[in-house]
């Protein structure tokens, strides 16, 4: 009887690995001309090779989602390493540089009530046909195009959420919903399941 | 200078906006009971620390306390799900499905044992799983969250222009809003794979039965069993005639020996003739590595799976709850789930902390909503704290759930009288107070000094741990909001 091998000695690699290539990233971005190219690509190459290590000994799949993991951990702990502290008036400069406002469209009652309904029933419709279509017309085993085809489902709900609610063309999103909900859910019923 | 449209980023951080003020307390409360439920297998054993620590048992000894919780179950049993010990969770348990659902603990030998009441673990895995609603719309409803989440990753990628630019900016001390915006996006890019995974896969999971009964409707005229019927092994032909207890010995026997660790047994109508059992074993290193037998009662095989056979599909299936939840590379992987798990509560709240800084520096304070806001984000782990408190008390799952319930709407309604600032400052108090008090109880209701279980001792320390630092943090902040703002740049 055996049990999962123990992570700590790939995992301690990685986090080494992965820190020190985005340690290098950081480098290039501090720089900000010509040579913070070779840190870019040291940085990238570094971090890619610290995945080997727990792909190779943890199983393919396994390792792969520990290094992953551990990557968050390690990057942001460099991130979190080069803070600075700022002072109460620099305050104002600061909110100058911030990221653009959102847009402060003019809207209706209607206008807000349908585009909530194209982010949620009409997007759930709609990514659901898509799921659905992929599952019966793409080629494949039954089972990995039934799973990817759900898969598939929240990303394009999640993507029909976010184009919705923001684009300002609301008619235009509302009319592609309903097209490709009819359009996909027609050819999936049509080509059946086999 | 960015080449992405100042019009377009604008427009996706209104949709951004929208949506996670829409979503921000739900996603929070997923986030924060997802992020400890990642411990569910050291919580479990911190509630029965009493019970005997069992490292390996044998067949005779699976099939004494197989009977053994049928007879203490009651009439109408229909399945018992048997959890075999682990590293991870060194018990053997029982889940008795009859007329009143039980769980039991069972020593090495088999004999049924004290120390089976695991309210706290059952309290924050369904808070996760579906907020104590009902089954199908909880997960519908939580599956939702996770649309949502996923939404908000691609709106806040597509919003944010100066991602390049800014990746390694974390800027603290000065503007509230510039530091939470900081924080907001330099957690939400480098953490983005774990994001992403957490995101979809609980989607995906909560969203499965819609989809599949949808699936069933469009293509399969309305049968959604021929769907579930092409991942599960069929049932078997039923036979409600009375029997006696199915022998699990000689299905052990047939089990290959192939390094494989059995994991559960899955037993169905054990006392009718139609009775049938299904193996689980587990190969290592793999994350979807779990070998399927099912037996009928004579311990003939009707449906063998071996996870090697596997296609993408069922591969993909069959990993999405372990990566979901962490459950892959022990304890360092539970760490840094809950680690990364605590970062994207956080980012839940700072997005709601970035509009409310915004709406003050413009001039629009909106204090009633910064009240209802402190009011949530630590109403909710005042609320869990509680629980576990009244879950060691009380042992069972609805005065647990009532104590969240309370502790959460008793801060809500503190929200009429008190500030943000102080809803902050006697949340964390009364929070790391909270958790003081559940490991003080634990000590004195369930073991103490001699629980048989290392890992109790481990649990109780990081309460006492988590509890002081909350304790000490607030008293840190309140030290530092009275004194007079700095007027030097410090390195």
């Amino acid at each position: 009887m055996m049990e999962d091998s123990s992570p700590l000695v790939p995992a301690l690699l990685t986090v080494i690995g992965v820190g020190t290539g985005v340690w290098m990233l950081r480098q290039s971005w501090g720089a900000r001309d010509t040579r913070g190219r070779g840190w870019v690509l040291g940085g990238w190459l570094l971090i890619a090779a610290s995945f080997i290590r727990p792909i190779w000994a943890l199983g393919t799949a396994r390792g792969a989602f520990i290094a992953l993991a551990l990557f968050s951990v390690a990057a942001l702990a460099i991130v979190a390493s080069g803070y600075s502290i700022k002072v109460a008036r620099a305050a104002r400069a600061a909110r100058e540089s911030l990221a653009p406002e959102p847009s402060d469209r003019a809207t209706t009652k209607w206008r807000e009530t349908l585009r909530w309904l194209l982010a949620g029933p009409i997007g759930m419709i709609a990514a659901m046909g898509v799921g659905i279509a992929y599952a019966a017309l793409v080629p494949g085993e039954q089972q990995t195009r039934l799973v990817v085809g759900g898969m598939i489902v929240p990303v394009a709900w999640g993507a029909c959420m976010a184009w919705t609610l923001a684009d300002n063309r609301i008619l235009r999103a509302t009319a592609v919903l309903v097209g490709v909900a009819i359009a996909s859910f027609t050819a999936a019923i049509v080509k059946g399941f086999a | 200078m960015s080449r992405i449209p100042a019009g377009f980023v604008r427009a996706v951080l209104r949709g951004h906006s929208s949506l996670g003020l829409a979503f921000a307390a739900l996603i929070y409360l997923v986030c924060l009971s997802g992020s400890i439920a990642v411990f569910a297998h050291e919580f479990r054993r911190w509630e029965s620390a009493a019970a005997p620590q069992v490292a390996d048992v044998t067949p005779d000894a699976v099939q004494t306390a197989f009977e053994g919780a049928i007879a203490w179950g009651g009439p109408g049993v229909e399945h018992v799900y048997i959890t075999l010990p682990s590293a991870d969770f060194p018990r053997l348990l029982l889940y008795v499905d009859a007329a009143e659902d039980r769980q039991y603990v069972a020593d090495a030998k088999g004999q049924i044992v004290e120390g089976s009441a695991f309210a706290w673990t059952e309290f924050i895995t369904r808070l996760h799983i579906n907020l104590h609603l009902p089954q199908t719309w909880g997960g519908f409803l939580v599956g939702l969250i996770g649309v949502a989440l996923l939404s908000s990753l691609i709106s806040g990628i597509l919003a944010h222009p100066r991602i390049f630019r800014d990746a390694f900016h974390l800027r603290l001390g000065g503007s509230k809003r510039l530091q939470e915006a900081d924080l907001h996006n330099r957690l939400g890019v480098w953490a983005l794979p774990f994001h992403i995974i957490i995101s979809l896969t609980g989607a995906f999971l909560g969203l499965t039965t819609i989809i599949v009964g949808v699936l069933g409707m469009a293509m399969f005229n309305g049968d959604v069993n021929k769907v579930y019927a092409l991942f599960i092994p069929a049932p078997p032909v039923d036979d409600p005639r009375p029997a006696p207890v199915l022998d699990l010995r000689p299905m052990f026997a047939k089990l290959p020996q192939d390094g494989g660790r059995i994991e559960y047994v899955f037993t169905e109508h054990p006392t009718e003739t139609g009775g049938a059992a299904l193996f689980n074993v587990k190969h290592p290193d793999r994350l979807a590595g779990t070998d399927s037998y099912a037996f009928r009662r004579d311990a003939t095989i009707y449906n063998e799976k071996q996870a090697a056979t596997n296609n993408l599909g069922e591969d993909i299936l069959a990993s999405a709850g372990t990566l979901h939840f962490g459950w892959f590379g022990g304890g360092i992987v539970k760490i840094v789930y809950f680690a990364l798990g605590l970062g994207l509560t956080y980012l839940a709240a700072s997005g709601v902390n970035i509009w409310l800084a915004r709406r003050r520096d413009k001039g629009h304070p909106a204090p009633g909503w910064e009240r209802a806001w402190a009011a949530t984000v630590w109403g909710q782990p005042a609320g869990i704290a509680a629980a576990a408190l009244a879950a060691l008390v009380a042992g069972t799952i609805v005065p647990t759930i009532a104590t969240w319930l309370i502790v959460s709407l008793a801060f809500l309604l503190a929200a009429i009288r008190l500030s943000a600032e102080k809803l902050s400052a006697v949340g964390s108090v009364t929070t790391g107070a909270l958790i003081l008090l559940a490991a003080a109880t634990h000590l004195a209701l369930r073991g103490g000094i001699a629980a048989a279980d290392g890992m109790a001792w481990i649990v109780n320390a990081a309460l006492v741990a988590g509890g002081l630092f909350l304790i000490l943090w607030a008293r840190r902040r309140s030290v530092v909001a009275a004194k007079p703002a700095p007027v030097a740049v410090a390195a």
